[in-house]
């Protein structure tokens, strides 16, 4: 019998040891290979050019799914390989060499990676349309969709597989080559002796645990966390969070049911035997997986809500740097028209179209203007500097359809988008001196104004609105040039956007922000790809992380065996013990998912200023729910398969 | 069949009749219980005995409930078990019968009180009536102290001697042990054993007992030997001081084959 009569006969026999990693294997190959598949399509090529960020952000996505790929097939492969332990000193006791008895496991691992492979690119070819039309949804494209098979994404999926084989296999081989055969024989049988915890130390390092996320959350949305350093406290809280979050459960969870079994004295009952007990003492041995499952929790649940959110609010935040639906303003030196010329011309355009609407020009007067105040963010270094500053009109903006608060006397409203995260209440009131040539004026900024009043280069820099006396007084103040005008157009009808949007295109010089229509289409394009990236990362997140948890109870349920076969011996139900199995999965399930659910929460609070005027508590809830659910499904896998073991328990 | 007659007074607490148990498929079959009958009167310390293959754990396994018999009915305190669905037989397992295993069968995440009083805790006892019975139940033998260790921390015997306070803390009707002194050294042996037999005369708890050693089951009140499947013989203890049924033993022993008796 040669080495490889041996492999097929030992594949053959193993099926059912194997269907776990071959299942890790295939669904690792069909991800990939859908994600590269839609990376290398023309028609997202086509899409994604609109935007150089987007697709360094596939390729970032990339990156991140090679590692969590990496991570869940390793760790796959290490269930697999200890499962087979004895199996591999069987060989070793039976006269087979290290060497033989690793080539035997690495000519397995290759057929079985090639067959992974091939069912893995099949199963994606049959997918990655149902993904492709999905995005061109996301993204609002409405062309026929046609997708070819991608040799350029066959070609990168097999080279990240090739790495992946040639990673498990070295494992393999180092784990023959390092082990004892006693070892070999025992492996599964090990398990650490429970031991009491030292009580003040792991009280210590408990409460050090909870200590470093809450300050991690604290910091995260404190007025400290945006200074010059952002990136350094970036990392500083997650490096906190991360670490608490270990301690948490490599320490605190197993100390604080420590002091509940303690008051219990004895009188732990079934449930709490097979829930609190067993957890206690494999808090230890899991802390390592279960801070990596919170980890990529929290990243796919801030990640996916972030980007729903985005999505969700797009025509709000678009509304805040494009309040009106369009505006035609001075396209430079040398134009054929004047502004009131090509509004007068589009005007005539919509008039034939068939389309209402109300047409207001805007005056308003450029100034330079120094802010001096006690709290002026620092970060945006406004003291001794002067900045363009675009003072406006208050009743133009009102007969333009905005509704604007109004000043009182000698002060001024804040509009800008730009620095509207920075502009906390403590902020105000702070003092600008405005200069248009010669003349000088000053005013107190009262407050932020929720949007800002222009759209285009007008609404680039900074804008005032103050009271109409004030305006007055300044634009007779201000010399002729320092006084602009643009026309704002706002439709009856919303519906007729898109047929407007069209017949402005001329008039924007190629500046998009001039329409609201073409800039909210493009934020949505612009977040339909993000929020299909990050779903689909959230997705291959979610089901490894998923897999870990159902794989590693799979082999504690292996491990438990003989206690649930006493526990039958004693005359205890299977629906008794499996009250206890629940108990047990909730904590081993539900620990990491809140832990997961808090961290994204605060993660997603403290970015939250990104959006001005939208609540996205509901976009955000909905990723998170539909997040646990997918989740939780695993738990209820997970409790199957205890049912099955412990029904045969007996 | 030699039968010494010294039949104690008490009402029989399991009476089987005809008990058969067959392994395997209907055309392959093996028959490894072949037509026993035995009655065990309330108080009784019952020892198994025979040689290897004889049936001896499958008989307890069939008579405790934990394994069914092919045809034969079980009587165990006025219940006939062998007529039981399996949740029924679950309850009373757990309401009746106390377990010993040879490797101990202690569950390792659980302190020795929390093991013993595992039995209790869905018995409907009130916290204080369950600290009551393990103090009791330990003081006997002897691991009232090791109460918050682990089994880990524990030697051997007292591990066995949890198994025992775990099988007794519900005051069972019947307790059955298995082989429970096969992976102790001799002198833990004889202690357990000594506890055992207190326990059976103060308490008047029914045990029974499977074992292959002679030494252990001197401690019983009646052995009875199987031989392929079948009842060979039986001895009574009577008044004999322990040394004198150890040698009555032996003999039967010597009768019941050419071949030692050895370890399962």
């Amino acid at each position: 019998m040669t080495l490889v009569d041996l492999v097929l006969r030992s594949m053959r026999k193993n099926v059912k040891h194997y269907y776990l990693y071959f299942f890790a294997l295939i669904f690792g190959v069909t991800l990939f290979f859908i994600f590269s598949t839609l990376q290398h399509d023309s028609a997202v090529v086509e899409q994604t050019d609109l935007s150089a960020k987007m697709s360094s952000g596939f390729q970032a996505a990339t990156v991140l799914l090679f590692g969590i790929l990496i991570i869940f097939v390793t760790y796959a492969n290490d269930l697999f390989l200890k499962r087979r332990s004895r199996e591999i000193g069987l060989y070793q006791l039976v006269g087979l060499t290290k060497g033989a008895v690793s080539r035997l496991l690495i000519i397995e691992n290759i057929l079985l990676g090639a067959g992974a492979f091939i069912v893995g690119v099949g199963a994606g070819l049959l997918v990655s349309r149902l993904f492709l039309l999905l995005l061109m949804k996301l993204v609002g494209y409405e062309g026929f969709v046609n997708l070819s098979f991608s040799g350029a994404a066959f070609l990168q999926t097999a080279g990240v597989f090739a790495v992946l084989i040639v990673i498990t296999s070295f494992r393999m081989f180092w784990k023959v080559r390092r082990s004892q055969l006693i070892d070999l024989f025992n492996d599964d049988k090990k398990d650490e002796h429970p031991k009491q915890p030292k009580p003040f130390r792991s009280a210590l390092l408990g409460l050090l645990g909870v200590a470093m996320v809450c300050f991690g959350y604290w910091f995260a949305n404190s007025e400290y966390m945006l200074s010059m350093f952002l990136f350094l406290n970036m990392l500083l809280v997650l490096a906190l969070v991360i670490a608490g979050t270990y301690l948490v459960f490599r320490v605190t969870i197993g100390w604080l049911m420590t002091l509940v079994r303690k008051q219990k004295n004895g009188h732990i009952g079934l449930a709490g035997a097979l829930s609190t007990a067993p957890l206690m003492h494999r808090m230890k041995a899991n802390a390592k997986s279960l801070t990596v499952i919170t980890t990529l929790s929290a990243m796919t649940l801030a990640m996916a809500g972030f980007a729903y959110s985005l999505y969700y609010s797009a025509e709000q935040e678009t509304r805040v740097t494009v309040p009106h639906d369009f505006m035609i303003e001075e396209s430079g030196e040398g134009a054929e028209r004047t502004v009131e010329e090509s509004a007068a011309l589009f005007a005539e355009q919509l008039d034939q179209a068939g389309i209402g609407y109300t047409d207001q020009p805007l005056d308003y007067i450029l100034t330079d203007s120094a802010f001096s105040g006690e709290s002026l963010p620092e970060l945006l270094g406004l003291e001794g500097r002067t900045v363009n500053v675009n003072v406006f009109d208050p009743r133009q903006l009102e007969a333009s359809g905005l509704q604007i608060e109004e000043p009182a006397e000698g002060e001024a409203i804040i509009h800008d988008a730009g620095i509207a995260w920075l502009m906390t209440d403590e902020v105000f009131p702070f003092d600008a001196k405005l200069t248009m040539g010669e003349a000088e004026e000053s005013l107190v900024i009262r407050s932020l104004g929720e949007q800002e009043v222009a759209n285009g280069e007008a609404g680039i820099s900074s804008q005032l609105t103050v009271t109409a006396v004030t305006y007055d007084r300044l634009k007779a103040a201000a010399p002729e040039e320092k006084v602009q005008t643009v026309v704002a157009f706002k439709l009856d009808d919303e519906a007729d956007l898109e047929e407007a949007s069209a017949l402005f295109e001329p008039f924007s010089h190629g500046n998009m922000r001039l329409d609201y229509y073409a800039t909210f289409k493009d934020s949505i394009a612009y977040y339909g790809i993000m929020i299909f990236i990050t779903g689909f990362l959230g997705l291959a997140f979610l089901a490894s992380t998923g897999s870990i948890l159902y794989f590693k109870q799979m082999s504690e349920a292996e491990q438990e065996k003989r206690s649930y076969t006493t526990l039958r011996q004693l005359g205890f139900k299977t629906g008794e013990i499996m009250k206890g199995i629940r108990r047990k999965q909730a904590f081993v399930f539900g620990i990491p998912l809140l832990m997961g659910l808090l961290h994204s929460v605060f993660a997603i609070k403290s970015v939250s200023f990104i959006f001005m005027s939208t609540d996205i508590t509901l976009p955000v809830t909905i990723a998170m729910t539909a997040y646990a659910l997918i989740y939780l499904m695993f738990a209820v896998l997970t409790i199957g398969y205890y049912r099955k073991t412990v029904n045969a328990a007996l | 069949m030699v039968t010494t007659t010294n039949t104690k007074p008490g009402r029989a607490v399991l009476q089987a009749n005809q008990i058969r148990k067959s392994f395997g498929s209907k055309l392959n079959s093996t028959e490894v219980l072949k037509g026993i009958n035995l009655q065990v009167r309330e108080g009784e310390f019952v020892g198994i005995m025979g040689p290897s293959g004889a049936g001896k754990t499958t008989l307890l396994n069939v008579l405790a409930t934990i394994d069914r018999p092919t045809s034969g009915t079980i009587t165990i305190d006025g219940n006939e078990t062998s007529k039981m669905k399996d949740a029924q037989l679950s309850t009373f397992r757990r309401d009746k019968l106390g377990f010993i295993f040879q490797d101990y069968n202690l569950l390792d995440t659980l302190t020795v009180k929390e093991n013993i009083l595992l039995p209790a805790s869905l018995g409907g006892l009130s916290k204080k009536a369950a600290e009551e019975q393990f103090n009791d139940i330990a003081g006997i033998l002897g691991i009232r102290e090791h109460g918050h260790k682990y089994p880990h921390e524990i030697s051997g015997g007292q591990k066995q001697r949890t198994s025992a306070a775990r099988a007794l803390v519900n005051h069972p009707s019947m307790v059955f042990a298995d082989e429970p002194t096969g992976a102790l050294d001799s002198k833990s042996a004889s202690a357990l054993l000594g506890t055992l037999e207190d326990v059976n005369q103060s308490r008047g708890v029914t045990i029974m007992m499977v074992t292959h050693d002679a030494v252990a089951s001197s401690y019983c009140s009646r052995v009875i030997f199987l031989k392929d499947g079948a009842m060979y013989s039986e001895l009574y203890r009577g008044d004999k001081p322990r040394q004198a049924f150890f040698q009555d033993i032996l003999n039967m022993q010597a009768v019941l084959g050419g071949d030692r008796v050895d370890a399962r």
